[in-house]
Formats: structure tokens, C-alpha cells, sequence
């Protein structure tokens, strides 16, 4: 006859966590260890992990034939999550741990990686596990400590971090009790917010930086187009810094995509900074759109709720760029591979930068130009018709240096400006209550009819605009949704004509460079 | 019936396509008569080619003299009616018979008529700036709208904003090109190339069809350009540039040049200015030019410079101080916050309502301008 333990762990598929049984059996037989239920290959090698593990914890294996099993059987089981209730269960069932008093193994869940000095080291995606324990009911987890600050935020459940496995041994015989983790309320956390790069930094760009304050305030995607070294990369990081802050529910999404890619600060909490992702322009599709054997989530759903920033985007992939086409337009990518499937959300905004040139001095009387007509043109085709169609703003960064402008007065801080981008949100939530959108960006076409129609006076303004400037039916409604945020931003009701005139202004490139 | 021989066309394309020096062309045909009297001679391997060709011509010439070929030339010309005048037509212009080493045959495509005695050729830079392509559109414009035939090379930048400014101005337009006919180099400007014969418009190449267009076919091809005009206008160069071949040949045939004064600031102009140091004709406007060369018979014809900003009375004060921040020259928006103190977002406003009135334009680089 053997001993059977069994102990609650959970994995994680896409950004979801999922209930694992994990059963032991040791049976006097040929001493060895099994473990089944679609381990790979990280899995299989925590067998080892565990024995050196339990050793350095002061226990002594009985030569058993031990098996595990991790059920369900049929799903695939990877990362080294497992190894603390393996450590665990083995133990049980070699007889070498008596739970005292018999703990109610059905309302523990335990995860974690162990070294072989028996240490636990922290997992990926412990946040949407312990977001599946809750659900399943479970009222204990135990945890890597390392861990534990990104889950502070789950009400309701109680986490008893841990460092190393003597301590889950001490617990459960019931010879110690282990720390709950403290619950931190997300506002408290709010409060430790700073912006990355506050606004007060950049000199003159008045512009520009409007073009960054009306942008955030409707969360229209914007393209920039200056000379290098014009400052647009340092205006795209200001503007997670006046975005309004996240809500516990868009907080709570981030942070579970960051957690299962491992990106989460340690000792850090629930993200509180809107995330700011700048992948690198050689990018493949797969690391922008999520991929890779086990479909992992890709950077435009680690900019999820936040800013994904394209520096150079002409030198991105074509297919690269295509592929944004989904994500822009549903918020929500679905990554499909062989062995796995899963959804990521993907509401992010998109904030491009390139120059207007190959040599990057077209239009600046800093330097001259040193490119052909023809050059031009193929350089600026590389962004297609489609993906500029998903952009409301395009804005050209001034060249001129600001010495030559002679500008003492200090810039506004991202406070300031913060502020009057949560005004200008706060009316777009109340107009689109209901409808489940929350901003003028996301507005469809038959939206803009109902929603941003200018006065008599705008309209006959656009009507104008269209003909002498030469724009196109997509600049139509993309102006009539900037003109849309440009007054809520003024607090006003009606669009007027200056609303629309200063839109046009955002629509510039159509006419100079896409024409 | 012999297709070939119906007109001589084919016989002239086998000529020029042995891309003989121009001189050895004419010798040959001074002493045959014509081109299909030159292809029998080859044929034949008359005595006399050994004093006028070299062997390796003479090799060319045979080789490529068989009835097939021919056919194939003449198919492609009537294809692309693409029609030939060799130097002693009557029909020949004229003016090339005055200028050293003279194409000895011409190829030409759409309307002979182009071919007239006021006509003046613009040239400049390829890589040219902004301004100086809007300049030279514009000055072609008046010069169109002026009964003025426009010459260039239809290559990108000046060269195509010449042609294009003409037809703006309802004119016609000669391009003389460094390929054959049947293909249009660059590809870019292929719709510019349609739009000139459609409007009456006229190609000239001395290359015979299916030739490629080489680097060294440009410099060539410019003594053209200023043997049918009357007067050069440089618009853009730096001084090492292909522009300058052009003047050169311009001095040579002894026209006058006229220099257009870019911003001195810019590197785009310095091959201008120091032609105007040496003396080369200023101008600002299509009147200066005409005034220059008599021919102003019409002034009411030329459009008088900035006539639109005269006409416009700004509305409101903004746009006034906004104006009056403009005089002095084109101003980047960071600039234009500095000088009038305005708000950025009453700023862009009031742009956009002036860029619809049509008095300023927006530059690359988010500088602005009066238009002029």
C-alpha cells in the first residue's frame, strides 16, 4: 500500500490562470520518480530541483517509487511553478511530512520555484494564478515572497509569501505560522505615481506640445514627423505621465499581462505608470503581436492601457506594420499557434515618430536635404494607407533650436497639463456612457455624425479646408474627431470653427506629404 | 511593298543607333544624302565609309543594318509616333545650326509647332529645396501664360517643376531627353511626360529609340536644351553640378543667362550666387526676364508678384499680427509663437483660416509663408 497526497497549484494559459491537482503516490517499488500529465521539459528537470531541495531542508527521502501527476492530464504543463507542491507532496506521501493539525489540503494552493538550496524563487504570472484562486474559492495561497507585492492588491484571499521551503515545512506540521502578506489598497498606490518624463522638461515645442495634450485627451493615435534630434521621442515619453491614471480594472489587466511575461518590478505592486513600450524598429511580428511556441503576448499587449511608441517607423517590417492593423483597430489580438491560442488585450495608443526623409533633413534650413524626389516618396510609402488611416494626428516637430527662440518662461509641468486631460476625459465618459466606449478616438464613423457635428459656421470652415487644402474623405472625419476633443478640452458643448481650424492643423501631413 | 522604305524613318533610328560621334553622322550624311543612301552604302561596303567611319562603326552599322532590325525600328517608332528630322531638313531648327557640333539627327515626339523663337530654358538641381521648385513652377506659369515655349530635361526636381508650372500656365512645353524615345527616364515623371503631349507639348532626344538613358547622355543632351532657346534661366545649383554644364554651354553659344537670387543662406543657391558675381542676368520675375528681351508686348499678361497678399485685408487682429510676423519671410510655427505671442492653439487656427484663404502656405520643416 502507498500513501496518496494531493495539493492545488495552478498554471497559467494566455493571461488566465487555471487549476492544477497535484498528486503524488510513493509506493514501495524500485525507488525513482515519475512525473506525468504533459510535463515539459521544465517540469520533468523539477525533480531533481526538489530532491536537492527537501535535502537542504533538513528531510531525508525514503527510497520510494514515487509518481506525480498533474492534472488535467490533457493540458500542457510548463514552467517551474510546480516544484513547491511536488517538494510538497512528496514529502506527504514518502510519509516525511504529517500535516498537524491535518490541513484542509482542498482550500491551500501552493506555487513556486525551488533551487536547490531549497530557496523559492519567484514565477511568472503569479497574479493571474492567484486571480484563478480566488475564483475557485481557495482561501490560502502560499507564494515566493518575491512575488507577493504583485498580488497585494487581491482582497479576500490570504498570501503567505515565503522564501524557502523550511519555512512551508515549519507550517505545515504546524511548528510555525507563516506572515500574511499585507493588503495595500490600490489608492494608496496611486499615490506613488510619477511620470517618467514630466513636461517641464521640454523647452519651447509649444506646438508640439499641444499636439501631445489634445492627442492624450481624446487617445488619438499621432505620428510625428521632425528633423533628428527635434525632441520626439522625449515628447512621446511625456505622455503616459498626462494620460489620466489607471483604473483598478485597466491597472489590474496590465499588470496580469507583465506579470506572466515576467516583466513586473519587483517589490512593486499593481502598475500604477501607465506602461511605455519602445520596441526597437527591427522587431519582428511575432514580438510586436505576441508568439512563439507557448503564443506569448507581444509588446502591443504589454502596452496594453498604455502608450506603444514607434520611433523610426518607416524602418519597421512591412508586415510588422500590417499587423498593428488588428490591434489598433479591435483592441484585442488573438495569437494563434500550433500547440496553444490565446487572446491578449491590446487597447493601447499608438504614438509613431519618424523623419521626413531618409537623410532626415527635408524641410530643415539647418541642414540640406541630401535626398531625391524619389527617395522621398519610397521612404514615406513604407507606412501604407491603412495604418495611416488609424492615425487621427500627424503633427510636423519644429526644427528650430530653441536658443534661436529665445523662450525664458518655464514650461508647464505634466501635472498641470494632466489635469486638464482628465477634464477633457471625464466629459467624453459622460457623453459616451453606455455605449462602452470611453474616448473620441474609439468613435465609428456613424458616431462622428452623431456626436461631433460642428456648427454651421465649422462645417462651412471644414467644407473649405477640404477644397483649398486638398484633403482627402478619411481626413474629414479624423479632423471632426480631433475638433470633437479640442473642444472638450475647451470644456465647450458645440464645435466651432476655431475647434475645426486648429484640427486641420493636425491633418498637415496630408497635404505636404501624402498628397 | 517595302515597309521600310515607305519613309525613312528606320533608316535614320539604324543610324543614330550606332551612337556615332555627332560630326561623324553629319559627314556621313553630307556625302550619301540621306540615311537610307548611308545603309546601302553599308550593305554594299561602298569605298568611301573607310574614309569617313571607323572600322568598328562600319562593324556596328553592318551588323545592325538587317531588314529585321529595321522593321523592329520602325514598328517601335510608329507605335510611339515617334518621328525623325535629320540636320539638313528644311523643317530642322534652325537655331541648332549655329551652335557647335550639332545633333545630326533628332527624334521627336507630339508638336512641332513648340519649336518657335521665343522659347527659354529653365534648369537647376535635381535634389532642388522646396522653394526653389515652387520659384521655378511659378515663373514657368507666367512664362506659359506668356506664349513662351518652356525647354527642359523633364529630370526630377526644377526640370519637372518647369515643365509643370507651363502646362499650368496653359503653355507649351519642350523636354529634350538623354534616352530613346519609346521610354520615359525617370519613371517617375512619366505622368508629367503624357501631360506635355496632351497638351501639345513636345519630346526632342538626338538618341534613337530603345537607347538607355547613360550618365554621360545628360551632359550632352544640355547643349540642346540651350541651342533651341533663346536665353538659360539657372534656377538652383551648387557650383559642382550638372546645372552648370548647361551655363557653360550657354556661354559658349553665347546666350544670356539669367540667375535666379536664392537665399543666400542656403548651400542649395551657391552656385547661383556666384554666378551673379560673375555677372549672370538677375531677375526675380517672368517681367524682368521678358522686360530683358524685349519681348513685353502684353504686360498685362504677366501676373504681378504677390497680387493675392495685396488683395486680402486680415479680419481679425490675430491675423494681422500673424501677417505682419510673415513679411519678412517664411518663419517656423516655434518662431511665429515667439514673434506674435499668440497661443498655440489660436495660432494654428488662425493659419489654417489663412492657408484656406489661400495667403500663406505651408512649408516642409512646419515653417510658413506668404504666398506669392
Amino acid at each position: 500500500m502507498g500513501i496518496m497526497a494531493s495539493l492545488l497549484s495552478f498554471g497559467v494559459t494566455g493571461v488566465n490562470g487555471y487549476q492544477v491537482h497535484v498528486e503524488v503516490f510513493g509506493t514501495e517499488s524500485m525507488p525513482g520518480i515519475e512525473i506525468i500529465g504533459l510535463p515539459d521539459a521544465s517540469v520533468k528537470e523539477s525533480k531533481d530541483r526538489v530532491n536537492a531541495a527537501i535535502i537542504n531542508s533538513g528531510k531525508q527521502m525514503n527510497p520510494r517509487r514515487i509518481t506525480v501527476n498533474l492534472a488535467p492530464a490533457d493540458t500542457k504543463k510548463e514552467g517551474p511553478c510546480f516544484d513547491l507542491p511536488i517538494a510538497v507532496g512528496m514529502m506527504i506521501a514518502d510519509g516525511i511530512l504529517i500535516p498537524d493539525p491535518p490541513t484542509d489540503l482542498k482550500s491551500v494552493a501552493l506555487f513556486g520555484e525551488l533551487s536547490l538550496d531549497g530557496s523559492v524563487q519567484p514565477i511568472n504570472g503569479a497574479l493571474p494564478m492567484v486571480i484563478s484562486a480566488k475564483e475557485n474559492g481557495i482561501s490560502t495561497v502560499i507564494l515566493p515572497d518575491k512575488n507577493a507585492s504583485e498580488v497585494s492588491c487581491i482582497q479576500d484571499i490570504r498570501i503567505l509569501p515565503v522564501s524557502h521551503l523550511r519555512q512551508v515545512i515549519a507550517w505545515f506540521e504546524g511548528k510555525m505560522e507563516l506572515a500574511e502578506q499585507k493588503q495595500v489598497s490600490f489608492e494608496a498606490l496611486k499615490n506613488e505615481a510619477v511620470p517618467v518624463v514630466d513636461m517641464a522638461q521640454i523647452k519651447g515645442q509649444k506646438g508640439a506640445r499641444r499636439a501631445v495634450e489634445v492627442a492624450a485627451a481624446g487617445g488619438h493615435n499621432m505620428l510625428m514627423i521632425g528633423v533628428p534630434g527635434s525632441g520626439k521621442t522625449m515628447l512621446a515619453r511625456c505622455i503616459p505621465g498626462i494620460l489620466p491614471p489607471m483604473t483598478f480594472e485597466e491597472s489590474l489587466e496590465t499588470t496580469r499581462i507583465h506579470s506572466i511575461c515576467g516583466k513586473l518590478q519587483a517589490g512593486k505592486g499593481l502598475m500604477v505608470n501607465r506602461p511605455f513600450c519602445a520596441p526597437h524598429h527591427n522587431a519582428s511580428v511575432a514580438s510586436l503581436i505576441g508568439g512563439g511556441q507557448d503564443a506569448k503576448p507581444g509588446e502591443v499587449s504589454l502596452a496594453h492601457n498604455g502608450v506603444l511608441f514607434l520611433d523610426e517607423l518607416p524602418e519597421f517590417s512591412r508586415s510588422a506594420l500590417e499587423a498593428l492593423r488588428q490591434p489598433l483597430e479591435d483592441g484585442i489580438v488573438s495569437v494563434a499557434r500550433v500547440r496553444r491560442q490565446a487572446q491578449y488585450q491590446s487597447s493601447f495608443m499608438l504614438v509613431a515618430a519618424m523623419n521626413p526623409c531618409p537623410c532626415g533633413f527635408y524641410g530643415s534650413n539647418r541642414r540640406t536635404c541630401r535626398c531625391t524626389p524619389p527617395e522621398i516618396r519610397r521612404y514615406l510609402d513604407r507606412v501604407s494607407g491603412p495604418l495611416l488611416d488609424r492615425i487621427d494626428l500627424q503633427i510636423e516637430v519644429d526644427s528650430v533650436p530653441i536658443n534661436e527662440i529665445n523662450d525664458s518662461e518655464p514650461s508647464e509641468s505634466s501635472a498641470v497639463v494632466a489635469a486638464r486631460v482628465r477634464k477633457a476625459r471625464e466629459i467624453q465618459l459622460k457623453r459616451y456612457e453606455g455605449t462602452g466606449k470611453y474616448c473620441n478616438a474609439q468613435l465609428t464613423n456613424a458616431e462622428v455624425k452623431q456626436f461631433c457635428t460642428p456648427d454651421a459656421e465649422g462645417t462651412a470652415l471644414l467644407n473649405a479646408a477640404v477644397d483649398s487644402l486638398h484633403l482627402s474623405m478619411r481626413a474629414y472625419q479624423r479632423i471632426l474627431k480631433v475638433a470633437r476633443t479640442i473642444a472638450d478640452l475647451a470644456g465647450e458643448e458645440t464645435i466651432s470653427s476655431a475647434h475645426i481650424a486648429e484640427a486641420v492643423q493636425y491633418r498637415e501631413l496630408d497635404q505636404k506629404y501624402w498628397r | 511593298m517595302n515597309p521600310v522604305s515607305q519613309h525613312g524613318y528606320a533608316y535614320d533610328a539604324w543610324l543614330a543607333s550606332a551612337c556615332m560621334p555627332a560630326s561623324a553622322v553629319r559627314k556621313l550624311l553630307d556625302y550619301y544624302g540621306s540615311s537610307e543612301a548611308c545603309h546601302e552604302a553599308v550593305c554594299r561596303n561602298d569605298d568611301g565609309l573607310k574614309e569617313l567611319i571607323s572600322q568598328r562603326f562600319f562593324q556596328l552599322l553592318y551588323s545592325t543594318g538587317t531588314k529585321e532590325t529595321l522593321e523592329k525600328l520602325q514598328k517601335v517608332m510608329d507605335r510611339h509616333g515617334i518621328r525623325s528630322l535629320v540636320f539638313t531638313d528644311p523643317g530642322f531648327p534652325s537655331a541648332l545650326h549655329e551652335i557647335h557640333d550639332p545633333p545630326a539627327i533628332l527624334f521627336l515626339q507630339g508638336n512641332k509647332e513648340c519649336l518657335r523663337d521665343r522659347s527659354l530654358a529653365i534648369v537647376g538641381s535635381r535634389a532642388a529645396s522646396y522653394t526653389g521648385q515652387k520659384a521655378a513652377g511659378r515663373l514657368a506659369e507666367d512664362l506659359g501664360r506668356h506664349g513662351i515655349t518652356v525647354i527642359s530635361g523633364l529630370a526630377c526636381g526644377i526640370d519637372a517643376a518647369a515643365h509643370r508650372g507651363c502646362l499650368d500656365g496653359k503653355g507649351l512645353t519642350i523636354a529634350v531627353v538623354g534616352n530613346g524615345l519609346d521610354r520615359v527616364y525617370p519613371a517617375d515623371n512619366r505622368g508629367l511626360h503624357d501631360d506635355i503631349l496632351k497638351n501639345g507639348g513636345l519630346i526632342i532626344s538626338e538618341y534613337a529609340p530603345g537607347e538607355k538613358a547613360l550618365g554621360w547622355h545628360f551632359p550632352v543632351r544640355n547643349r540642346i536644351i540651350v541651342g533651341l532657346s533663346r536665353a538659360l534661366i539657372l534656377m538652383e545649383a551648387r557650383i559642382r553640378s550638372g546645372s552648370m554644364t548647361s551655363v557653360n554651354h550657354a556661354l559658349e553659344q553665347g546666350k544670356d543667362v539669367f540667375v535666379y537670387p536664392g537665399d543666400p543662406a542656403s548651400d542649395c543657391f551657391e552656385g547661383n550666387h556666384q554666378l551673379l558675381r560673375e555677372g549672370g542676368l538677375y531677375f526675380t520675375s517672368a517681367n524682368d526676364i521678358l522686360e530683358d528681351l524685349h519681348w513685353l508686348d502684353n504686360p498685362s499678361a504677366v501676373r504681378q508678384n504677390s497680387d493675392c497678399v495685396q488683395g486680402y485685408k486680415p479680419s481679425t487682429p490675430e491675423e494681422k499680427t500673424l501677417m505682419n510676423a510673415l513679411k519678412p519671410g517664411a518663419l517656423s510655427f516655434e518662431q511665429l509663437i515667439a514673434c506674435t505671442g499668440l497661443n498655440p492653439s489660436v495660432l494654428m487656427s488662425t493659419l489654417t483660416i489663412l492657408q484656406i484663404r489661400g495667403v500663406i502656405e505651408a512649408l516642409p520643416g512646419k515653417q510658413y509663408q506668404i504666398k506669392h
